[in-house]
């Protein structure tokens, strides 16, 4: 497909161009190793590049400085040797995949399907991942031209900071790897279903061209894709992938020529295993948004937010550092949700939204997937509240997204003993109340801030203008009939979408552009896909449909190597 | 193997005081701290010392959670014992299996913690 694209080339260099320059890797820092402290092996700190910043020497310990010589860094600690004494057993596969999650579990088995011997090791106690929808572009129902405008607006939606190829390779290849996925899932027991089309409302014409999708959907909640990659990992057991739990990866294993020969990972036990590959190490071990210095250096903005996920270290960028990677520049893509308190499909209705005080604070067009810019300061911690009254089911009817009526809404209310579906039901956090002051207490505003918000908010809706924030006029409805109902949202870090440099194979590059023999990136550590701020949640489920997108195409890859 | 632990604040500084003076004591115990002493220990007072968990090797790290297996047993019958416990089994979860690191909720030389609650209302009391 690529020759199609005559323009990709040039944009890919660009990409590439960009991050070897500014992304952070050990090319610097090798060559000054020789004298410096690292070769004598008290400390491995990583350098960025010398015109972007340089190295500061304090006593024995060499740190590199960010090229506004503030920062240091100090989450990228060099791996101790370990000595071969250490190593408990040794084990030979053709295909060694790190992290048993959305991207590596695919990953294993495609590579099974297409002839390799696969080790599939997993630092938790089973396969591990999050969420529910993942999607793929169905081409049979979709217009080319279609394609390229997803392509696009996707790019658009990430600044024109991604790598198109990255982008193309999923638009072209989506639907068959979550097709796949999910009669594999299916095969072990999941009860996945492909929702297609219809849940991708809001982008089935782009630019005016018909788009169709194929829409793998592990759920209803309690069950998710963390259950679903468990049920996938069933039949990749049955494919020959041998998977080894509780078994954290520490350290790749490279000869002298810089090639990724395998993984050295440790037992609960304490003792490691040295698994050898002779075709290629896939890393699939996610972010890194547990990591506090990392997260602080990459993406400061969410220093004051919670997180989502437990775990995630940043154990893959550390190793693939070492390893000769590059970590994309400073400006990380975060992904951050609340789709537990209330219904998902009223996240992004404009109702009059106010801070955890209860102060109104911006035009509640900007979508959910936004909200956490405004909501970065410690008081606030990506807590909000929409707020309506009973009128809502008709006069936000006409909005888009998906109205829940008020019996419904009780499936969301830890107040109301009804029992719960289809929820995690300790995170539920929906209210209703009969008058506003009281309301506030059940989301834990302030009684007369709100009071007041609501009453200047309902001035603004009788006057027809929205003089404070610039809503649109037919987005303004008014608070006044009891009872109120409060949706307590409280956004945290779902995943960082940012890593590390790759090709178009999803091979590891160097700083020198070149790749790195044996080293494969995917799912979240893989870099170029995304490039703004936010993760864009223009198609619903494009994180995951990208990992299983890639996981399938790279495993398939490194086995026929 | 079930048996509960109380902290002894006074015979734990005594024990740490002691060892310190034999020259056995760890100048930074687990969670402790680089060149700060533990200041509770919930073991010590039971007849367990710093080396029982902490070893004798020179340089002093974070006790692994096998230690704890050692003396409580496995983490699949402690899970069994708990498994009435409302509103969910804290031994059993979505996240760790039956395998949650120990040393996560139940710290020995400062207040334990409730793992869940920044993000579920489970509000176990955590000894
Ligand atoms: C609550 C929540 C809901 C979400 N909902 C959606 C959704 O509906 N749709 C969507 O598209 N995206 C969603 N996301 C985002 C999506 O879950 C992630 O982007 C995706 O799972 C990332 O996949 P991955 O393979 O990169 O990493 P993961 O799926 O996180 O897998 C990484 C695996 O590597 C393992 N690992 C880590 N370190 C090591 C190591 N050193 N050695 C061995 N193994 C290791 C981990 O245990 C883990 O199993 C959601 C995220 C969250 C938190």
């Amino acid at each position: 497909m690529s020759q199609e694209h005559f323009q990709e080339d040039k944009e890919t260099d660009q990409y590439t161009k960009q991050v070897i320059e500014n992304g952070l890797s050990r090319r610097s820092f090798l060559s000054r190793a020789a004298g410096g402290a690292a070769a004598a092996g008290l400390f491995g700190l990583s350098g960025l590049p010398a015109v972007a910043a340089g190295t500061a020497k304090t006593r024995d310990l060499e740190v590199a400085t960010s090229s506004d010589g503030g920062a240091t860094l100090s989450f990228l600690p060099k791996p101790k040797p370990i000595r071969d004494r250490e190593i408990a057993e040794t084990l030979t596969f053709d295909v060694v995949v790190v992290g048993a999650g959305a991207s590596g579990v695919p990953a294993a088995l495609s590579a099974a399907e297409n002839g390799a011997k696969v080790a599939v090791i997993q630092k938790a106690p089973f396969a591990l991942s999050q969420g529910n929808t993942g999607s793929g572009v169905d081409l049979a129902t979709s217009e080319k031209a279609g394609v390229e405008a997803l392509v696009a607006r996707l790019i658009a939606d990430s600044n024109h900071r991604c790598n198109p190829k990255l982008i193309r390779q999923w638009a072209y290849h989506s639907g068959e790897a979550v097709r796949w996925v999910i009669d594999r899932a299916r095969q072990g027991g999941s009860p996945v279903v492909d929702q297609g089309s219809p849940v991708q409302r809001a982008i089935l014409k782009v630019n005016g061209y018909g788009m169709g999708y194929v829409t793998s959907f592990f759920g209803p909640k309690p069950y998710t894709t963390g259950d679903g990659m468990r049920h996938l990992a069933k039949t990749a057991e049955k494919a020959g992938v041998r998977f080894f739990y509780l078994m954290p990866a520490v350290q790749l294993v490279q000869n002298k020529a810089g090639e990724v020969m395998g993984v050295i990972a440790k037992g609960s036990n304490g003792k490691y295993t040295k698994f050898l590959a002779k075709k290629g190490v896939i890393l699939a071990t996610g972010d890194y948004q547990n990591n506090k210095a990392m997260s602080d250096y990459f993406v400061p903005d969410v220093k004051h937010l919670g997180r989502k996920q437990l775990d995630k270290t940043g154990d893959g960028f550390a190793l693939a550092y070492w390893a000769g990677g590059v970590i994309e520049p400073i400006g990380h893509t975060k992904m951050l949700h609340d789709f537990d308190a209330g219904p998902a499909s009223m996240c992004d209705m404009p109702f009059l939204a106010v801070d955890r005080k209860g102060r109104r604070f911006v035009n509640e067009t900007v979508e959910m997937s936004l909200l956490n810019n405004y909501l970065r300061d410690a008081e606030n911690a990506g807590h909000y509240s929409q707020i309506f009254d009973s009128n809502y089911m008709a006069q936000a009817a006409t909005w888009p997204g998906k109205l829940v009526p008020p019996e419904g809404l009780k499936n969301y209310m830890p107040d109301d003993p009804s029992p719960k579906k289809g929820v995690f039901e300790s995170q539920v956090n929906t209210h209703v109340a009969d008058t506003i002051e009281e309301l506030a207490r059940k989301i834990e505003a302030d009684p007369a801030t709100l009071a007041a918000t609501v009453k200047r908010y309902n001035e603004v809706v009788a006057s027809g203008k929205d003089s404070d924030f610039g809503k649109p006029a037919d987005r303004l409805i008014p608070v006044v009939k009891a009872p109120f109902y409060g949706i307590h949202r409280r956004v945290r870090v779902s995943a960082i979408c940012s890593g590390m440099l790759v090709d178009e194979n999803h091979q590891a590059l160097n700083a020198e552009g070149k790749p790195i023999k044996g080293l494969f990136l995917i799912g979240n550590l893989g870099g170029g896909f995304y490039g703004g701020v936010d993760y864009p949640l223009t198609v619903f489920g494009l994180s995951l449909g990208r990992c299983y997108t890639f996981g399938y195409l790279t495993g398939r890859h490194v086995a026929k190597l | 193997m079930k048996r509960t632990i109380a902290p002894k604040p006074a015979a734990a500084l005594l024990v740490l005081l002691l060892t310190a003076l034999s020259g056995g004591g760890l100048a930074a115990a687990g969670t402790a701290g680089k060149g700060q002493a533990a200041r509770t220990s919930k073991h010590a007072g039971q007849g367990i010392t710093c080396v029982q968990c902490h070893g004798k090797a020179a340089k002093k790290s974070a006790v692994a959670m096998q230690q704890c297996l050692g003396c409580h047993g496995e983490t699949k019958e402690l899970a069994a014992r708990t498994a009435q416990v409302k509103p969910t089994n804290p031994h059993e979860n979505r996240h760790f299996g039956t395998e949650a690191d120990c040393n996560r909720c139940h710290h020995e030389h400062m207040t334990s913690e409730n793992l869940c609650l920044p993000c579920h209302k489970f509000n176990f009391k955590v000894p």
